[in-house]
């Protein structure tokens, strides 16, 4: 990077050397992108990250066990419910406790909820993005509604801190089930008025078929997850092929990209599976609902958090693809060490290799379509 | 790229205008529906704490009549924005009263952890959370009176109900009170550190800096956002013991007046 900042000087003619970011509104976040043009196509966009950097895995190794789940809302704030998860199942794993089922059914609902409300911020912003305004407005509109019940659920809208270490904190309150409901109806028929307003446009379409194109072997090698690697056409999802929690109960289809209007793995084939992923997860609620075991909300753990001396590994499908924790335990009340992978950081190590001879307006269609949250690169 | 026909071409063009009068059907409808927005705060129906979910997590209320001064809210926050001092009463030594409850809602995160091991309901949070403060110490709540402490509630065997005031009404009459750009307060009891940057600067330099923590009380407001400011940086406050004359003497009021913070057991930690 050095390298490239100091040739800046020897560039003649029409190269130069850009930077873009860390405040721009598509990067998604305070990422800087130093980005190589000739023109207005790219040489090369190198990616520069850190700028959101709290040290929360340090944070990790300095609370208590429980003391970290307000923490991990911090990793991923628009989709806060899967890094909550990822940890309580963690920790869970170390202490050897079981879940009650009604726990697990409140996660995968909270959970999937969850996933709706990061996929219209995904989906709305990436057509922003792409210059088309109103989407986002009608994405965020919905949102609003899915935060509303997340707060009704657990009292903030965005850092839940819902997931409590063998369970989770509240049960459904009065009248949540059919509010929930009611809103899927809602949803789904918006769905389809959101797939007439923007995914099926023209414009839209052409403007992301054929472009930043992750092929499906390179999607492995780079350790993409998640959307980004199922649209690329691999059939992968924690849900189903490493089961947990109460998944294995509900009936969901796994979207893959097929390249609907162009090669598979291009940005709109990401772009898609993200809009039929929310129907899925709308279809896991209803289940969930319907399905929903009576009994305790949370096991019995002692107040105390202190697990013996070992270490567990837990993997969630987050709504940005694979978030595994490696939680470490030395036997006493503080853990040894927390370690969060997620989805967004490989994400960003594709660019620099997908960016060269893309245009620059791309790099914003290339950034949009793999959804990447500045804190989750970061931590 | 293949070269278009123009058959293509037309066809493009009347592709790209049919789907463009598609998606602006679709927002010409939103035109005839109604708004889903409301102008805050003044054409709300309805104050917007009132609208809010009972589970909402906004500044936390202590109802000190039924606090047992158990400190499990304490233990339980992660950051360490609350902070509890227990005395014994000088009338009955018996009794032991609670001489500081202070909780910095300016750092506390709102996770709700602290709310969950008390005994008794006397911490909780409330649906108030429009109290933004032009002094950021404002926001210190203070649940005890250092002057006139209160008594620990005795629990009764096999109680199931504690007699609490109404959740948010103690709050709310204290936001109400405070003007938004109230001066911060001066902070008893005093910090350790105040005495440092005297011992650390010699003579007239040291004369600088002793009438510093006075001056917070009645500075400008500006000013008070500053020196609170500076608080928010404890290396700055930590820093001025360990580091020589000069430093400590360039910024007097830095340093002096980072001082009178209640010592808080989260400047410690790396929260
Ligand atoms: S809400 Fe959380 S951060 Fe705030 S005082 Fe309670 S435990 Fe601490
Ligand atoms: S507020 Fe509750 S938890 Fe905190 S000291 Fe009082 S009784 Fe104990």
């Amino acid at each position: 990077m050095e390298k490239l900042i100091l040739r800046r000087v020897d560039h003649a003619g029409e190269e130069m050397l850009l930077n873009f970011g860390p405040q721009h509104p598509s990067t998604h976040g305070v990422i800087n992108f130093l980005v190589d043009t000739d023109g207005e196509v790219m040489k090369k966009a190198i990616p520069d990250i850190g700028y959101l950097h709290r040290a929360l895995e340090k944070i990790g190794e300095s609370t208590g066990y429980p003391g970290f789940m307000p923490y991990t809302d911090r990793i991923d704030y628009v989709a806060a419910m899967f890094a909550n998860e990822g940890y309580a199942i963690a920790v869970e794993r170390l202490l050897k406790v079981e879940v009650p089922p009604r726990a697990q059914w409140l996660r995968a609902i909270a959970c999937e909820l969850c996933r709706i409300a990061s996929h219209l911020v995904s989906t709305g912003t990436m057509a922003s993005d792409i210059g088309a305004t109103t989407p986002l407005v009608h994405a965020l509109r919905e949102r609003e509604t899915v935060n509303d019940l997340i707060e009704a659920l657990c009292g903030a809208r965005l850092t839940y801190n819902y997931l409590r270490i063998g369970g989770v904190a509240f049960d459904l309150p009065e009248g949540w089930r059919d509010r929930v409901l009611k809103f899927l109806d809602h949803f789904d028929t918006m769905l389809v008025e959101w797939d007439r307003l923007i995914t099926f446009n023209t414009i839209y379409i052409r403007r992301l078929a054929n472009v930043a194109v992750i092929g499906k072997e390179q999607a492995i090698d780079y350790g993409l997850v998640g959307p980004n690697l199922r649209g690329s056409g691999m059939d992968w999802d924690v849900r189903r092929d490493v089961p947990y929690g109460a998944y294995p109960n509900f009936k969901f289809e796994v979207p893959i990209g097929r390249g609907k209007y162009g090669t598979v793995g291009d940005a709109f084939d990401r772009y898609y599976v993200r809009v039929l992923e929310m129907m899925e997860s709308s279809k896991i609620v209803r289940q969930a609902l319907e399905s929903l075991p009576e009994g305790e909300i949370v096991a019995k753990v002692p107040r105390k958090v202190k697990p013996e001396a070992g270490e567990a590994f837990s993997r969630v499908e987050s709504a940005r693809g694979e978030m595994a924790y490696y939680v470490v335990s030395d036997g006493t009340e503080k853990a040894y060490r927390v370690r969060a992978r997620t989805g967004s950081f490989t994400a960003m190590g594709i660019i620099e290799d997908i960016s060269p001879g893309l245009m620059v307006a791309d790099l914003v269609a290339l950034i949009a379509s793999i959804d990447v949250v500045a804190p989750e690169i970061d931590r | 790229m293949p070269k278009e026909t123009v058959e293509q071409y037309i066809g493009n063009v009347t592709d790209t205008v049919s789907s463009f009068w598609h998606g602006l059907s679709i927002t010409l409808s939103y035109l005839l529906r109604r708004p889903i927005t409301t102008q805050y705060p003044d054409r709300t129906e309805l104050p917007v704490r009132d609208t809010l979910p009972p589970r909402y997590r906004g500044f936390l209320e202590v109802d000190a009549s039924i606090c047992t001064g158990c400190q499990a809210c304490e233990r339980a926050c992660p950051i360490g924005c609350i902070q509890i001092n227990l005395e014994k009463d000088a009338a009955n030594p018996k009794l032991r009263v609670v001489t500081q409850f202070d909780i910095d809602e300016a750092k506390c995160m709102f996770c709700g952890l602290c709310v969950e091991p008390c005994p008794t309901g006397a911490i909780q949070h409330t649906r108030e959370f429009e109290a933004s403060q032009r002094s950021v110490r404002n926001l210190t709540f203070r649940w005890a009176d250092p002057e006139n402490p209160f008594p620990v509630y005795k629990v009764v065997k096999g109680a199931e109900y504690f007699p609490r005031a109404p959740l948010g009404s103690i709050l709310r009459a204290r936001l109400e009170a405070k003007r938004w750009d109230a001066p911060g307060p001066e902070f008893l009891p005093p910090d350790p550190n105040a005495a440092a940057p005297k011992k650390a600067g010699p003579g007239a330099k040291a004369a600088a800096a002793k009438p510093a923590p006075a001056k917070v009380a009645e500075a400008k407001p500006a000013e008070a956002v500053q020196a609170a400011a500076q608080t928010a940086a404890p290396a700055e406050a930590t820093a001025a013991p360990v580091a020589p004359a000069a430093p400590a003497a360039a910024q007097p009021d830095g340093g002096a007046a980072a001082a009178p913070t209640p010592p808080n057991p989260g400047d410690g930690q790396p929260a």
